[in-house]
């Protein structure tokens, strides 16, 4: 039973980090007024090349490569939707599609092979074949990682995974407590007075969703080559827009992140095994469905006067800043 | 020997799409003075300051602060030469606390933030200025009042010696309106200088050492207060001497059209904005609501046209119960509404002007059968009623965001007094602010035209934040404080004094006059 | 913005023919930046580009085109009427399979239980195909009108559910007994299916989309609802004052809007493949919100737009078959091409003013 209750804990910290690194980045959007839609299509973008890039040139360049390709990403949000004040909506979807589309082509078995080379000629020809890639090592924290229950849910993991849970506390850290976060979260709640008090507001609108994509180009590659590293196309499979619903029921607090990624990865986790002793074998459907509904019905909780008040949803999300049209 | 001004503008043209909001304008600013900077809506003021503050970037012209050719690109640079704005929409963010909006974008607070020493500080600057203020309250805690004091205290706080007031009155009551003033003189006296935008003559006399008057993009004359009074600042103001006679029957009011009996209603906040208001218009009667802006006056008119709902109480239109309401059913017995802010409220800007004045009565007959709209009949009503409420457009066609404000208004009227909706003269007509950013030929014609359906028989309630406006059209004028009606007068017997004392809710005194 | 040196000034209008061309130039950057890509990783342009030149220019492959252009086409009409009401409707996949399940469910019920005249089957398949398509956009509608819910992301996560939901289906209860185990429905009755008149079904699904873009136009044009869904998306406050009953005007739209893709979930079915399938549409429902874009919301533009998408479906199979480019190349550049029209958006409405403007400095 404990190990059972191990496994599915270790999981839903595994499998929550997808979520996690994503929703911190897209809270840093959201906190400054974009919402970036193009979420799901930057995280199979960074699942992809994680893929290829780790092929090529070994973990450690990749994730730095992944990262890269995310905030270029992003850029092009960030430039349409705050310096040509297009909708974030289009804009975003316009970005998961591309990514979705892109991330198809460029691992698609007959394209792999040339990008690959374009990436390293000296690849031998059996690299430019394989659908997987070498998983990032596991690092115990030593002494810890030992303790009963404790130690393999919290401390037997990868890099990605510390990661996210040291960032989740640095970004509550610099969100709520220092004048960097007090210019972020101003600039979404309202954006003309914090240009009014020299703030510069493309600039912390860019900045915000430069981090939102590259971390939510990291998230995709940790789902690849951190959690299932075998290439399957469309592999994030929504999980990006899970994360955008994940952003509204932390109620935009990195913190609060936490507890809400490691449900989601929890509900995910759990859908497997009981698929693994037979239950809901029928029809896996319906616990596959589970998130979504339980995004729906929180929205609709969260649209409540009296749950609403308490929240404070950004007020300038969504909505472009022009300084001379105010 | 002569000590250069503090700022001096030089020949500053800007201009926007379609309109020329600064004409080569010039203007000086010297130490330890309240210089008042007059004009309409929309004679080019805020426009001027916004270029001084660096919110918008002048398309010619020079700047100079403290002798020196400056370069204003941006609030930043303002900010880091001693110039500080308090906007007259206030720029707080309501979950941010005093402190919070206070050090926004200061570098001095360090990286992390020291709250603690923050706190002090602001606490012990407001305390200087004679103002009492608590550093970690949220700002939807504070009044109107508390708030401006927040605006002023973040320019103060980053050592601002130029301090732009934007029309900053007109939030406040006539109390909290002496305390600022008094402020301001400390600051001059201080030797720093104040830049005083209002469009109020009054307030120019009581506290202004030189004024500026501004009209239609142009700076018509600085003078000196003392060398100037008020009559001429408003031939300045305007160009040519103010009608300050409305035509108007002398009629005897008839049946109450609208009853208003102990209404209770909420704030967008969630807070009680009406606690019990009672009022009637009666027929042939225009009766004005005077109070400070946000005393619930938007809640009442909400509450009437059905857009609202009330807590408790009731709406008697006509001698129908129609509390509660929909919109459309109280705009079917004949109620007209001007609505505030119109640009959000009153027309779709994106849409064609038709599509605007008919943006209610598309759904009767003659202009609709069953689920299909007639648009001949549409377009021939259109051309009538631009002839007759003389709206200037090149076409019905064209999209209303290309009409001036006063046009626009224009169109307003014409959707809802013309008798397109429910046929004849509307038995209510509920104005909110109809005048509000017109300029004065704009505003006769609107004040004229509510008298002219006064005298037709329809019975008006007239919001307006311009008490001098109310007297010179309404019948009988009530005072609005806090959510309720503070009294009643005859415009005839009306005293100005008194009213004052009113919107301030000051009651005592009142019942003892 | 203080990023870049260049400003840009807000256009009061924009004549017609500028929206045409900043549209044709979209297309052709598209064109150029994957021609770009496909040359860097080595690919032959030209004979990919004229293998997409070839779908419009061949009769059968241009017929192919059409047909996979209806449920994009029909998506795309529905989405015109949800966008004009600034109703973000992103669920136009989950509502094609919705209809495509409603009309499977009144096939199997007249085989197994036969009580519908064979020629009231596929009648009675649309209706319900309608019904259920704008029932799935219903839910986000409401929870929209009544409790303000964002209805983008309501309407997002429907989409994966009504996915499952027929996965479901088809992996389960409705699987053919006689299909190998594979996931598909027995296979469509030819009364279930579009007429094939002269030898295709091309000209069934395309008169279809002529006269919904007919009814949407006299919709708009004339309808008292089309006013009050343009109004509602151009000024909610206004709406509200002007009387205009929005909830209900929002849950109609909704329901048109998603009816009209749930119809185009029919179409697939009755119009291509035959029966249904977990995979039945490649995604038509995003591409109907391009299509849409493209002919910015004009029913009328919708058609050729819905035909030109259907035609680089074609295309993408064509060039996997031939030139061994993956099928996810098409919607690759239907992204790129949906990125250039919205920046073709920015150039409508602002006139870009190089250098500030010349201040005082």
């Amino acid at each position: 039973m404990v190990e059972w209750l191990e496994s599915v804990l270790a999981g839903a910290v595994q499998m929550g980090t997808v979520y996690l690194l994503a929703s911190l980045g897209e809270i840093y959007a959201e906190r400054s007024g974009i919402l970036n839609l193009g979420l799901e299509g930057i995280m199979i973008m960074g699942a992809a090349l994680s893929f290829l890039f780790t092929i090529a040139y070994g973990h450690l360049t990749a994730l730095i490569l992944v990262v890269i390709v995310g905030m270029l990403l992003s850029l092009i949000l960030a430039v349409m939707a705050v310096s040509l004040r297009l909708n974030q909506v289009v804009v975003g979807l316009a970005l998961t599609l591309f990514g979705i589309g892109m991330s198809g082509f460029l691992t698609h078995p007959t394209i792999r092979g040339s990008v690959l080379l374009h990436l390293n000629p000296d690849l031998p020809e059996t690299a430019l074949i394989i659908q997987e890639a070498p998983k990032l090592p596991e690092i115990p924290i030593p002494g810890l990682a030992d303790i009963p229950l404790i130690g393999p849910v919290l401390f037997k993991h990868n890099i990605l995974v510390y990661l996210a849970l040291i960032l989740s506390f640095a970004m509550w850290f610099i969100l709520f407590k220092t004048r960097i976060g007090l210019s972020l979260r101003s600039v979404g709640e309202n954006p003309a007075m914090a240009d009014a008090l020299g703030v510069n507001v493309a600039l912390v609108r860019y900045l915000a969703t430069l981090v939102g994509g590259a971390l939510g180009a990291l998230a995709g590659a940790y789902l690849f080559i951190g959690f299932q590293p075998f290439w399957v196309e469309g592999m994030t499979a929504g999980r990006g827009f899970i994360a955008l619903a994940l952003v509204i029921l932390a109620t935009w607090n990195p913190l609060r992140a936490i507890l809400g990624s490691l449900l989601f990865g929890g509900v995910e986790v759990i859908q497997f095994r009981l698929q693994l002793i037979g239950l809901g074998a029928q029809a896996p459907q319906f616990v596959l469905m589970l998130p979504y509904i339980v995004t729906i019905v929180a929205l609709s909780l969260l649209s409540f006067e009296s749950v609403k008040k308490r929240i404070g949803v950004p007020a300038a999300l969504g909505i472009p800043y022009s300084r001379e049209e105010v | 020997m002569s000590e250069s001004p503090l700022v001096l503008m030089k020949d500053i043209v800007k201009r926007f799409p379609g309109v020329l909001a600064n004409d080569h304008v010039t203007f000086e600013l010297r130490r330890g003075e309240v210089h008042a900077l007059l004009g309409e809506n929309g004679a080019g003021k805020t426009t001027l300051m916004n270029i001084l503050y660096g919110l918008y970037k002048p398309d010619s012209g020079e700047i100079y602060v403290k002798g020196r050719k400056a370069n204003i690109r941006s609030p930043r640079d303002a900010i880091r030469l001693g110039i500080g704005m308090v906007h007259q929409h206030f720029r707080l963010i309501p979950t941010h606390t005093v402190t919070e909006n206070i050090i926004l974008g200061l570098k001095e607070a360090g990286f992390v933030i020291n709250y603690k020493k923050m706190n002090e500080e602001i606490k012990r600057l407001a305390e200087s200025y004679g103002w009492k203020i608590n550093p970690d309250a949220r700002m939807w805690q504070l009044s109107a009042g508390e708030k401006q004091q927040v605006e002023i205290l973040k320019a103060l706080y980053r050592k601002a010696e130029i301090l732009i007031l934007d029309e900053p009155t007109s939030v406040l009551t006539p109390q909290e309106t002496r305390a600022l003033f008094r402020a301001v003189r400390r600051m001059a006296e201080e030797g720093k200088g104040v830049i005083f935008i209002t469009h109020k003559l009054e307030e120019v006399m009581e506290v202004s050492d030189r004024v500026t008057v501004m009209r239609k993009g142009r700076v018509v004359v600085t003078k000196n207060t003392r060398d100037t009074n008020p009559q001429e600042l408003a031939n300045y103001m305007v160009g040519r001497p103010v009608i300050f006679e409305i035509e108007k029957k002398e009629l005897q009011p008839g049946d109450p059209v609208a009853v208003i009996k102990d209404l209770y209603a909420m704030s967008d906040k969630g807070v009680l904005a009406l606690k019990g208001v009672n009022l009637e218009v009666r027929r042939n009667e225009i009766l004005g609501l005077a109070g400070v802006t946000g005393n619930g006056q938007v809640e009442l008119v909400e509450v009437i046209t059905g857009l609202r709902k009330a807590v408790k109480g009731r709406v008697i239109i006509d001698g129908k119960d129609v509390t509660n309401r929909s919109p459309r059913e109280i705009m079917e017995l004949g109620v007209a509404y001007i609505p505030p802010e119109t640009l959000r409220w009153g027309v779709v800007p994106s849409l064609r002007v038709v599509d605007n004045l008919f943006l209610k009565a598309y759904r009767y007959p003659p202009f609709s059968k069953s689920a299909v709209i007639d648009w001949k009949k549409v377009y021939e009503k259109a051309e009538e009623l631009i002839r007759e409420f003389e709206i200037i457009t090149p076409s019905p066609f064209v999209k209303t965001r290309t009409l001036s404000g006063g046009n626009i208004q224009r169109l307003i009227l014409a959707r809802e007094l013309s008798g397109i909706i429910g046929g004849g003269v509307p038995k209510l007509i509920v104005a909110a602010y109809p005048t509000k950013g017109l300029d004065v030929g704009a505003t006769e014609f609107v004040l004229k035209t509510l008298v002219k359906y006064r005298d037709m028989g329809s019975g008006v309630l007239l919001v307006s934040e311009d008490l001098e406006e109310i007297l010179r059209v309404s019948d009988r004028v009530a005072v609005i404080f806090d959510g309720k009606i503070m009294g009643v007068f005859k415009s005839s017997e009306a005293d100005i004094e008194e009213i004052g004392l009113l919107m301030a809710g000051v009651k005592e005194k009142a019942k003892a006059g | 913005m203080a990023l870049l040196p260049i400003r840009f000034e807000r256009r009061l209008t924009y004549t017609r023919t500028a929206a045409i061309l900043t549209t044709i130039l979209a297309i052709l950057l598209a064109f150029g930046a994957v021609a770009i890509l496909f040359i860097i990783l080595g690919l032959d342009v030209a004979a990919a580009f004229q293998t997409i030149l070839n779908v419009f220019i061949t009769p059968r492959l241009f017929f192919q085109a059409v047909v996979r252009g209806v449920p994009i086409t029909l998506a795309a009409l529905g989405l015109a009427i949800a966008f004009r009401m600034n109703f973000w409707n992103i669920g136009a996949e989950g509502q094609i399979y919705m209809g495509a399940f409603a009309s499977t469910g009144i096939v199997l019920a007249h085989i197994y239980y036969g009580f519908l005249p064979e020629v009231l089957v596929l009648p009675t398949m649309f209706l319900t195909a309608f019904l259920a398509g704008g029932a799935w956009c219903l839910l986000p509608a409401v929870l929209k009108a009544k409790l303000n819910v964002n209805e983008i992301l309501t309407t997002l996560m429907m989409n994966f559910i009504a996915i499952l939901w027929v996965a479901y289906l088809i992996y389960g209860p409705w699987r053919d007994p006689e299909g190998f185990g594979f996931p598909l429905s027995i296979p469509f009755p030819d009364y279930a299916k579009f007429l094939f008149i002269a030898g295709n079904q091309a000209y069934t699904g395309f008169t279809i989309t002529l006269i919904v873009a007919a009814l949407i136009y006299l919709l708009f044009r004339y309808g008292k609802l089309g006013f009050e869904l343009t109004v509602i998306g151009q000024s909610l406050d206004a709406a509200r004052y002007a009387g205009i009953n929005i909830a209900k005007a929002i849950v109609l739209g909704a329901f048109l809007s998603g009816g009209l893709a749930g119809i185009g979930g029919l179409s697939i079915l009755s119009g291509i493949i035959g029966r249904l399938r977990p995979d039945l549409s490649p995604g038509y429902g995003y591409t109907a919100i391009i299509v849409s874009f493209l002919a910015a919301l004009n029913p009328w533009l919708i058609v050729p737009a819905g035909i030109f998408f259907g035609g680089l479906f074609t295309a993408g199979e064509a060039l996997q078959a031939t030139l061994k480019i993956p099928g996810a190349a098409v919607e690759m550049f239907q992204s790129i091409i949906f990125i250039f029209i919205i920046f073709g958006e920015f150039l409508k409405r602002y006139r870009i003013v190089v250098g500030g403007g010349g201040s005082g400095g």
